[in-house]
């Protein structure tokens, strides 16, 4: 196995244009390391670890960066994180165990583009960005558009994640995270839903709605039918309960040694439910009206 | 390929040749002799190969040797101080923490780790400090009084440790 330690994004690049296919890119290493010991080492590793000033929590022009090598528990523990996106503050809490998250990059969760991926149902909602470099320059991805399917992003073989910008949402809009788990710590979510909701001035309508689901299909999605059928209307007990089946019809699970696909299904609606009730609660400090 | 690496372990410098491939938990073990991480899952997920890195806990199973170059890493054998028990690890003796002992040098570095960032941790933070760390005998019950009462000793009152230790 060949084995590199760039010490810049452009000398990382070039080594990912040489090897192609070849090259597995390595960060915190919790997931390259398991199947490099389980299924098979990689022709090329290229560790980006050493690569100065990608571990970072900026704010700027109204959104936040996040380089990729920040590791989730700084994530967890930003205050800036925990007041501005809470969305994305719930998840890195709710990230597997304490040694993965001083482990683990936002970065490595994003690439990994595992659809049950801890960070991708809300960053989806968040409508954030990756910002990718390859060798021909920058590009910046949308997230609504970054995933391919499992372990797949438009980044391919040759692209090397360099940020995630999220702007910030508006400031009377809340969300929630709910994640469907038999245990609370180091557990796959069998579900995973990211609820944000922007109230309009009155506060009984919905100016806008954004959910995001995980685990349900090939990547994380955004359950876009559910969100029209909310958007712009009053949140009522019956209509809110309609989105989430919508939602749930939405979802493409599989079924696996976590639950069946009809299961998941029952629980994308609850959750979806739960977590439009909960952000209403939030935007309005009352209980959707029946 | 192998690679040249230099680190501190439990306070003494190491150099070493190594494959890049290799995990700080086998290069500890295997390559310099530090046992006490222990192997089980190898995975990332029951924390028996937990170590602090830089201060901090983590799997070493799924760390990359290379990643600790210039690094300081402590493993259990590192708390005791001249003959005399951590009153973390005394704590776990005293309250009968352990049975078949696999899990605990994983979960002392999870505590200790826990009681250098907090002083006085809530029931909330000590499940969470040991939520990544996985004993299949003892029920975690003993675990959580063993944290408290070494929390305490180390706050400096005089807790169950300290009687049983005169």
């Amino acid at each position: 196995m060949d084995y590199f330690e760039p010490k810049t994004l452009r000398e990382a690049v070039s080594l990912l244009a040489r090897y192609g296919e070849k090259a597995k890119v390595i960060a915190g290493g919790t997931d390259v390391l398991v199947d490099m010991k389980f299924k098979e080492e990689p022709l090329c590793l290229v560790n980006i670890k050493r690569i100065p000033g990608m571990s970072y929590i900026r704010e700027e022009k109204g959104s936040l960066r996040i380089g990729a090598l920040t590791p989730i528990r700084e994530i967890e523990t930003s205050s800036v994180v925990r007041q501005k996106l809470p969305l994305l503050w719930e998840s890195a809490h709710q990230f597997a165990s304490l040694q993965i998250r001083n482990t683990a990059t936002i970065g490595g969760n994003v690439c990994r583009a595992s659809p049950s991926g801890e960070t991708l149902a809300p960053l989806l909602v968040l409508e954030a960005s990756a910002v990718a470099r390859f060798s021909k320059g920058e590009k910046k991805l949308p997230f609504t558009e970054l995933f391919l399917g499992p372990g797949k992003t438009l980044l391919g073989a040759k692209g090397l994640l360099r940020e995630i910008e999220v702007p910030l949402p508006s400031k009377e809009s809340r969300g929630a995270y709910l994640k469907h788990a038999v245990r609370g710590a180091m557990d796959i979510a069998m579900v995973g839903v990211a609820v944000l909701v922007t109230p309009d001035g009155g506060g009984k309508k919905a100016r806008d709605v954004r959910i995001g689901l995980g685990a349900v299909a090939p990547t994380p999605i955004r359950a876009k039918r559910a969100e029209k059928a909310l958007r712009g209307k009053a949140m009522a007990r019956a209509l809110v309960e309609e989105a989430a089946r919508i939602a749930a019809s939405e979802s493409s699970p599989i079924s696996d040694q976590r639950s069946s696909a009809e299961y998941r299904r029952w629980i994308v609606e609850t959750l979806t439910r739960r977590g439009l009730e909960q952000s209403w609660r939030a935007v309005t400090g009352k209980e959707i009206d029946g | 390929m192998s690679l040249n690496i230099r680190l501190v372990v439990n306070g003494t410098r190491h150099r070493a040749k190594i494959e890049p491939s290799l995990s700080l938990l086998d290069f500890l073990r295997d390559t310099l002799g530090y046992k006490g991480a222990k192997i089980c899952c190898n995975t990332g997920e029951c924390g028996a190969c937990t170590v602090l890195f830089n201060g901090k806990p983590v799997n070493s199973c799924v760390v990359l040797a290379a990643d600790a170059a210039g690094a300081e890493i402590v493993t259990v054998e590192g708390l005791a101080e001249g003959g005399r028990l951590h009153p973390v690890q005394q704590a776990f003796i005293d309250t009968a923490a352990v049975q078949c002992g696999y899990c605990i040098p994983g979960f002392i570095i999870s505590v200790k780790a826990l009681l250098d960032r907090t002083k006085n941790p809530t029931p909330e933070e000590i499940e969470e400090a040991v939520s990544g760390n996985i004993c299949r005998c003892t029920g975690y019950t003993k675990i959580i009084d063993a944290i408290q009462i070494a929390a305490r000793q180390l706050q400096g009152s005089t807790g169950l440790t300290s009687k049983a230790r005169s």
